[in-house]
């Protein structure tokens, strides 16, 4: 239990005895981190999370923005952000897995078709044949293929960084996108009027699995604690959760038709408790729940078990009693529940109330009987923190690189080279509305509306390389580079996500990053005018030995195109056009994958937003005057690896073009973007470089230096097939 | 009037949107029905069995499927005459339940598509599919130009087509192998397959050739959007080449 003592003090205080068993178990899920926000609220209130695209921002299960109209509806997109890293740690398939499924359930519960996930992965070095770093990096990777493969959600973002921070603790960050007609959101807050309404709970039989998990994933690992950690971890279902989402589409429809307002919320962490206290106190209302009409797997289950337990690919509706037996018949009989998964089914496990109490009964005894304001209510740690610092000295002036020598070592970088041999075990073509697949573009691009030209745009980003030398900054960059691979397929941005992965808050010192973490993403946003909508907050991402991950704000971006067709499409175009370099061309290597090929110091890149908001204006006008052919956001590995990853897929699309490229030190990360583009006479110039041209042929010559384009690609390719072989 | 095509589905179907949505638009009178009203299949006059995982591909890909309930319809139809199309997972389903290639016994499976190899994981991938028989050998295959490259995308754990050594030529000899991977270009090479399949196949027919069973999904290349090598300025939303195979199957379905 997370539970500290004088927590358990102040709930006695606040019922006026001395807790059940099961209400001593409720209060450490809902005020664990994971469900509290305890230490991490007093923070987040600084984000900015209103613009005019938005229409739900954060607060519910997932955040929704404007897409656009077709066909006489407005379209929105939904999406949620959430991590599950303790978890992966521990069983890193059934971990990640999981992490899909809830973040998955998130999108589903605001009635939206879950339509494309992302995956921001951070593990441990993996060089070490024998190193529990590999089994967590192939094992979690082949969970989320698993579990998103089945249930039909294509892959189409995500990255992933190997570093030593991460060795005791890897980072699974899942994203997931959906869309509805923005007359459809079912909300998960019981609205007016919901006094009496059935509280149906769908899906899988509730066992033991999970139990804890809320608390678990809010301390710190303890490698002794082995198998009780195992038991907190969830156990994935995704053949269950295919259906699942299959008929609550149908039911979505039914309600529609029939005109019947419900609420509906994901059964996460604190299981059914947390979900029907959030779902009624949300609206304002009470609840009552017969424990033992919730569908089991096996007798015998203690009552905080079933009230408790994190059991996956479950839902729980509110609706006016008239509607449920049509929802019953859709999940029982259409979708035939019960015969797909022992016990699983839809059932009335209780009921929503106009008096503010939350009452759990178990054979007859009310084992749980609280004001539901004190149960769900908001608590606060407000913990010591220090000002956080800048762990790295400002380096010397940057030394002139020898481009023959080092664009190998950049290209074979273990967070540089080809991650293809990870993504091609995700689906990212299910559904046929893909427009970029991962791997192909900075960004994913889905056509999510059929019929429709609409298009939405997904990119993640958070370098850990800058997140241990300072949490602000790394932030920031996050920001800022999620948004530039959203601009570079021709999107325009209109949301972000977060998620704060973070070590222990009792440290003052990790605490401190947090905060400055938060005032980076905060300034980043409402430099760009982008609000964030959806986020989560991992704390406690440390070993035993107290050793943290580094700062990592993972954030992601949203953007919409009005035509997919409009794409900017992956890979060089055509010979003879013109390369442009838009952005900052400051020569500072902090940070940086040339830093560590070197083994240097540099200063890190100054960031400056007026710079930020030109080059994104440039880009914009390129694109609009219709010149723009290809762009790459410059991000790792800096311009001349953007230059190659533009060659290498047109390459794979069968175009054989190279370029020939001017350019001191081609490997800095400074931001900005690479642009081919056809006629460059309309764009101002100011801000932009003009670094050299396309040519017909498949190599890259740089400052002399010839590329065969096949070489490279060949030398990028390699470096991770053999841990995903 | 035009005929009705039923999109079947089981527990664990995942392509059954983006099917039912190129049958339409190909002009197909489809609809989906789950596995629950399997009753209502025999007022159908033809099935396409979309992607997934089925019943989860316990024991394998599909052989739980084949002994659905609802896969006596298909085979009712198909003894009938009635065409079937089988992608993917469907494909799996209709060789675990002995349609295709049709020469043993009913769900005694004379060939199967099996683990990738060499990998023995999920993979996906952009592939060519090249018509390797006379397109009148199939009515589904009819209105195909011969040696059509249908562009599609892999996407399977188990797409390995496995058989001993002399049934491979029969299948081979007798004009069962309807599809092989090869390049854009229609040339082929062991670097256009994407799993080891042996004979490089990627479709199957049945003897009598109403029914065909294909790996890669067509339907999604389809549309110019979701060609990756299409051009600039070209129309988003008109079709691509996964099309034709769909259009073919929808022609011969209303013939």
């Amino acid at each position: 239990m997370a539970l500290r003592p004088d927590e358990i003090e102040r709930i006695a205080e606040q019922l006026g005895r001395d807790p059940t068993d099961v209400e001593l178990y409720a209060f450490d899920a809902q005020w664990s981190e994971h469900c509290s926000y305890k230490s991490s609220r007093r923070f987040l209130s600084r984000l900015p999370t209103t613009s005019p695209d938005v229409i739900v921002g954060p607060g519910e299960d997932a955040g929704i923005v404007r897409l656009g109209e077709h066909a006489g509806a407005t379209y929105a997109i939904v999406v949620a952000h959430e991590s599950h890293n303790h978890p992966s740690q521990v069983v890193p398939f059934e971990g990640a897995a999981t992490g899909i499924g809830g973040v998955v359930r998130d999108v589903l519960c605001m009635g939206a078709h879950v339509i494309g996930v992302a995956d921001p992965l951070r593990f441990g070095r993996t060089e070490d044949r024998d190193a529990h770093q590999r089994y967590v990096a192939r094992s979690a990777v082949d969970g989320i293929g698993a579990y998103g493969n089945a249930i039909g959600v294509p892959n189409v973002a995500g990255d992933v960084y190997f570093e030593e921070g991460f060795d005791d603790n890897c980072l699974v960050n899942v994203v997931a996108l959906g869309v509805l007609k923005e007359s459809d959101i079912i909300h998960s807050a019981a609205p007016r009027g919901a006094d009496g309404w059935d509280l149906v709970l769908v899906g899988k039989a509730t066992d033991e699995s999970g139990f804890g998990g809320a608390s678990f994933s809010s301390v710190t690992l303890d490698e002794d604690d082995e198998e009780a950690n195992k038991g907190a971890v969830q156990v994935p279902d995704p053949f269950l959760k295919n259906v699942l989402m299959r008929a609550s589409y149908r039911v979505f429809e039914m309600l529609r038709e029939r005109g019947v307002v419900a609420a509906c919320k994901d059964l996460g962490a604190g299981g059914l408790m947390g979900c029907s206290a959030e779902l009624a106190s949300a609206g304002g209302y009470g609840a009552e729940i017969d424990l033992d009409r919730v569908n089991v797997a096996i007798d015998g289950l203690p009552p905080y078990v079933i009230a408790i337990g994190e059991a996956q690919e479950r839902l729980l509706w509110a609706m006016p009693h008239a509607a449920t037996a049509e929802v019953l018949r859709i999940y029982n009989e259409e979708f035939s529940l019960p015969q797909l998964s022992h016990n699983a089914r839809a059932s009335i496990v209780g009921r929503i109330t106009a008096e503010k109490r939350y009452v759990l009964q178990h054979r007859g005894v009310a084992v749980m009987d609280v004001d539901i304001d004190v149960l769900t209510g908001k608590i606060a740690d407000d913990l010591p923190y220090v000002e956080c610092i800048r762990h790295q000295p400002a380096g010397a002036e940057l030394p002139a690189v020898d481009v023959e020598r080092v664009f190998p070592k950049i290209l074979t970088h273990r967070d540089v080279c080809s991650r293809e041999p990870l993504y091609r075990r995700y689906d990212w073509a299910v559904r046929g509305t893909t427009v970029l697949p991962r791997g192909a573009a900075d960004a994913g691009v889905l056509a999510p509306v059929p019929g429709s030209r609409l298009g939405v745009a997904l990119a993640v980003a958070g370098n850990p390389r800058y997140g241990a030398i300072d949490a602000a900054y790394a932030a920031e960059a996050a920001v800022l580079e999620a948004t530039r691979r959203v601009i570079a397929v021709g999107a325009r941005p209109v949301a972000l996500t977060d998620c704060l992965n973070f070590g222990n808050p009792r440290d003052p010192e990790q605490y401190g990053m947090l905060a400055s973490a938060v005032d980076g993403l905060a300034r980043a946003a409402r430099e760009l005018g982008l609000p964030f909508v959806s986020g989560n907050v991992s704390l406690y991402n440390e070993s035993a030995g107290g050793s943290a991950v580094p700062a990592s704000a993972i954030v992601s971006c949203i953007g919409t195109i009005e035509d997919v067709g409009a794409t900017i499409l992956p890979g060089l175009q055509r010979a003879g056009s013109a390369l442009l370099w838009v952005g900052s061309r400051e020569l500072a290597a902090g940070g940086s994958v040339l830093a560590d090929v070197l083994g240097i110091t540099s200063n890190l890149p100054e960031i400056s937003y007026d710079a930020e908001r030109s080059a994104i204006a440039i880009v914009q006008r390129a694109m609009s005057a219709g010149v723009l052919l290809s762009c790459r956001a410059v991000g790792d590995g800096g311009m001349l690896t953007a230059l190659a990853r533009l060659a290498f897929d047109a390459r794979a699309a069968g175009r054989d073009l190279g370029a020939e490229l001017d350019f001191g030190n081609p490997f800095c990360e400074t931001g900005g973007f690479l642009c081919e583009v056809s006629d460059d006479s309309e764009l101002n110039l100011t801000g932009i470089l003009k670094v050299g041209e396309t040519i017909d042929r498949a190599q890259l010559v740089v400052n002399g230096t010839a590329f065969d384009v096949d070489e490279l690609h060949k030398t990028w390719s390699r470096p991770l097939e053999e841990l995903y072989r | 009037m035009k005929r009705r095509i039923a999109v079947l589905t089981f527990p664990g179907t995942n392509s059954e949107d983006e099917t039912l949505r190129l049958l339409r638009d190909c002009g197909g009178d489809a609809y989906l029905v789950h596995w629950s009203r399997a009753e209502m299949l025999s007022q159908y006059d033809a099935y396409v069995l979309p992607g997934g995982f089925a019943y989860e591909d316990r024991i394998r890909a599909g052989a739980v499927a084949a002994f659905d309930p609802a896969m006596e319809y298909v085979i009712a139809g198909a003894r009938s005459g009635k065409l079937v199309l089988g992608i993917c997972n469907g494909a799996q389903i209709l060789l675990e339940a002995g349609l295709v290639p049709g020469t043993g016994e009913l769900r005694r499976p004379t060939a199967a598509f099996t683990d990738n190899r060499p990998s023995g994981h999920f993979i996906c991938r952009h592939v060519y599919a090249k018509l390797a028989v006379d397109p009148d050998r199939s009515p589904i295959t009819a209105g195909l130009p011969a040696g059509a490259v249908v562009p599609a995308y892999a996407s399977n754990g188990e797409g390995c087509l496995t058989a001993p050594a002399q049934r491979l030529r029969e299948l081979q000899d007798r004009g069962h192998v309807a599809f092989v991977y090869s390049h854009a270009d229609g040339t082929l090479g062991e670097d256009a397959i994407p799993n080891g399949s042996a004979l490089g196949c990627a479709g199957l027919l049945n003897v009598e050739g109403n029914i065909l069973a294909i790996m890669p999904h067509p339907e999604r290349d389809a549309w110019n959007f979701q060609h990756l090598e299409r051009r600039i300025g070209e129309d988003a939303l008109a079709p691509s080449g996964g099309a034709v195979l769909f259009r073919s199957f929808v022609e011969a379905v209303n013939r």
